[in-house]
């Protein structure tokens, strides 16, 4: 409970903030300002944001329907916060002393589970709803366009995420995120990590098909501004409208979470092994680089066309995920990973 | 604290089930049928399935439910009208049926109270991902094998009825979601003149001189 708690904490923070940073970086890159005159450089403008939501007018449209418009924005942001539990944040860690109910192991991650990495595609898959039924219920076409655009493009990026992830879990052998976090340390917590093995190509596939998963541009097609108004949230308002943003940047915290723990160590770095609590902060750090990366993204790239979009799904991605999983299985089969592996990863534990 | 999570999940999965049959609205159909794959789900955790409750819930929930609503908001159907009772005289033999069915379920009930307690294996093992794979692959190699081939033909035998090549004559192209053109006007190197390609829409120039990756979707949204 108490680590939910924390986890949800941490998360909602750091999401409000992504919020602040992306505004901000997107100024720096469009050659503006941004938000700068709530706090000292525009500090505490997420607080300043989450007021405005609370005390606006909550429109709901007359010919929607009722329940299913009340219920999109639950579904999607219930969704995007369910994953959470099961990333490791951290190793366990070893206090000294014996703390009241606990004892002195904190592990640092708050639900383990046997198929933690099918946990989280089971719920992304089901967030799909919250924008599909968003669009529907709104009885706007703009809505309904953005809708049924996002149901396609999750169902068609979907594949292609989940094989480029069968890459991983064929070269560790399980699908518990813990331990294909412990599989990858190295030398100094850097040489193991999926990336550098044979799974470069899966990254790629990953990123990508995340970023589509996430609505963002390049793939922003179900909320393009220029077409359809706001895609599938025309027709929400204050803080329903508010739950759908935030459930937009949840998803991009947990993608970028999936992607630190399967291709980028997770909490492996320099020193874990003597202060795990640093684990913490490589952890995030390196999802604070994902999120880098998103907004980056966002800056430079126009969006795509929908048949582009679709074509560069099923004709490019998908085959490049499949040729990675044959590769990675051939690879696999032949024990060179174990030949390689005596070089670059130590055999005990996860020392540098 | 088990048995109270199998009457929660068990009591949502048959509120949800009823809920799908009594619906009028399609979409709220379908979406009861969501929460009754869910809180199944829910029941294969407590039972100690979890790689059966993931897959339920991405291959039932997570794909072939979005398929379904993508159908119905796309077709946009209409709330079905409360008309009479069609089919009257088929009443007695669901009445019959649904009598038979009860009674097969008090069977099994009574049968498996009196049943010697016999522990089936090592229960903790037989959901985890692995004795599943090996399962699969081992002794149930067959089966799994046969379900392949079945859904690759399911799949095939939709792309062939989407493509409909063999339907239409060899000299006319088709482009899905558009009319019908004469191969001719596919193919400009087949067809010096171009005055009649610039004198069309740009999309249609556009797909004329085969500059579009994909053919266009926009009709169908």
């Amino acid at each position: 409970m108490v680590g939910i708690l924390v986890a949800f904490t941490v998360v909602m923070t750091m999401v409000a903030y992504t919020v602040l940073a992306e505004r901000r970086i997107l100024g720096f890159i469009q050659g503006r300002l941004g938000p700068n005159r709530v706090g000292p450089g525009g500090a505490f403008q997420p607080i300043a944001d989450l007021l405005k939501f609370i005390f606006k007018e909550d429109i709901v449209p007359d010919k929607s329907t009722r329940f299913v418009y009340f219920l999109a924005p639950t579904i999607a942001t219930t969704a995007a916060l369910m994953t959470i539990v099961v990333y490791p944040f951290g190793p366990d860690i070893h206090l000294p002393f014996n703390l009241p109910l606990i004892g002195n192991t904190i592990p640092m991650v708050i639900a383990k589970l046997d198929v933690a990495l099918l946990y989280v595609l089971g719920v992304t898959s089901v967030g799909v709803y919250g924008i599909a039924l968003a669009g529907w219920s709104s009885n706007n076409k703009y809505s309904l366009m953005g809708g049924l655009r996002s149901s396609a493009q999750m169902i068609s990026y979907e594949l292609a995420l989940g094989l480029g992830l069968i890459g991983v879990i064929l070269q560790s052998g399980s699908l518990d995120l813990q331990s294909i976090v412990e599989q990858q340390s190295g030398h100094l917590g850097i040489t193991g990590w999926n990336l550098f093995w044979v799974q470069p190509l899966g990254f790629f596939v990953y990123l990508i098909a995340a970023i589509a998963e996430t609505n963002r541009v390049p793939f922003d097609l179900p909320e393009a501004e220029t077409e359809l108004v706001a895609g599938f949230h025309t027709e929400y308002s204050a803080m329903k409208f508010a739950l759908f943003f935030l459930a937009e940047y949840v998803n991009m915290f947990t993608v970028s979470m999936l992607a630190t723990t399967l291709f980028l160590g997770g909490w492996n770095g320099p020193l874990v092994h003597r202060l795990p609590w640093l684990g913490v902060f490589y952890f995030l750090g390196k999802v604070v680089f994902f999120l880098f990366f998103y907004i980056w993204l966002r800056g430079t790239l126009p969006r795509f066309r929908f048949d582009q979009l679709m074509s560069f799904g099923w004709k490019f991605l998908m085959p490049l995920a499949i040729i990675n999983i044959v590769v990675t299985a051939t690879i696999q089969w032949s024990g060179l990973f174990d030949l390689v592996g005596k070089f670059l990863k130590t055999s005990t534990g996860w020392g540098g | 604290m088990l048995a109270l999570l199998f009457i929660l999940f068990a009591g949502m999965a048959i509120g949800c089930a009823i809920s799908m049959v009594a619906q009028r609205n399609p979409l709220y159909s379908a979406i009861s049928l969501i929460g009754v794959f869910i809180s199944l789900a829910c029941l294969y955790v407590t039972l100690a399935a979890p790689f059966i409750a993931a897959v339920q819930v991405i291959v039932y929930a997570g794909a072939i439910m979005v398929l379904v609503v993508f159908v119905i908001m796309l077709l946009n159907v209409e709330e079905e009208e409360h008309r009479p009772l069609r089919l009257r005289s088929l009443v007695p033999i669901a009445v019959v049926l649904a009598a038979i069915f009860f009674a097969e379920t008090a069977f099994i009930i009574f049968f498996v109270h009196n049943a010697p307690n016999t522990p089936a294996g090592n229960v903790s093992d037989v959901g985890l991902t692995s004795s599943i794979g090996a399962g699969l692959f081992t002794s149930y190699l067959l089966p799994f094998e046969v379900t392949s081939i079945l859904l690759l033909m399911a799949v095939v035998g939709a792309m062939t009825l989407a493509r409909r090549g063999g339907l239409i004559g060899a000299n006319v192209g088709l482009v899905p979601g558009q009319a019908s053109y004469a191969r001719e006007t596919l193919n400009p190197l087949a067809y010096p003149d171009l005055s009649e390609v610039a004198a069309r829409t740009s999309r249609e120039v556009e797909e004329t001189l085969d500059v579009a990756q994909a053919p266009h979707q926009h009709n169908e949204e």
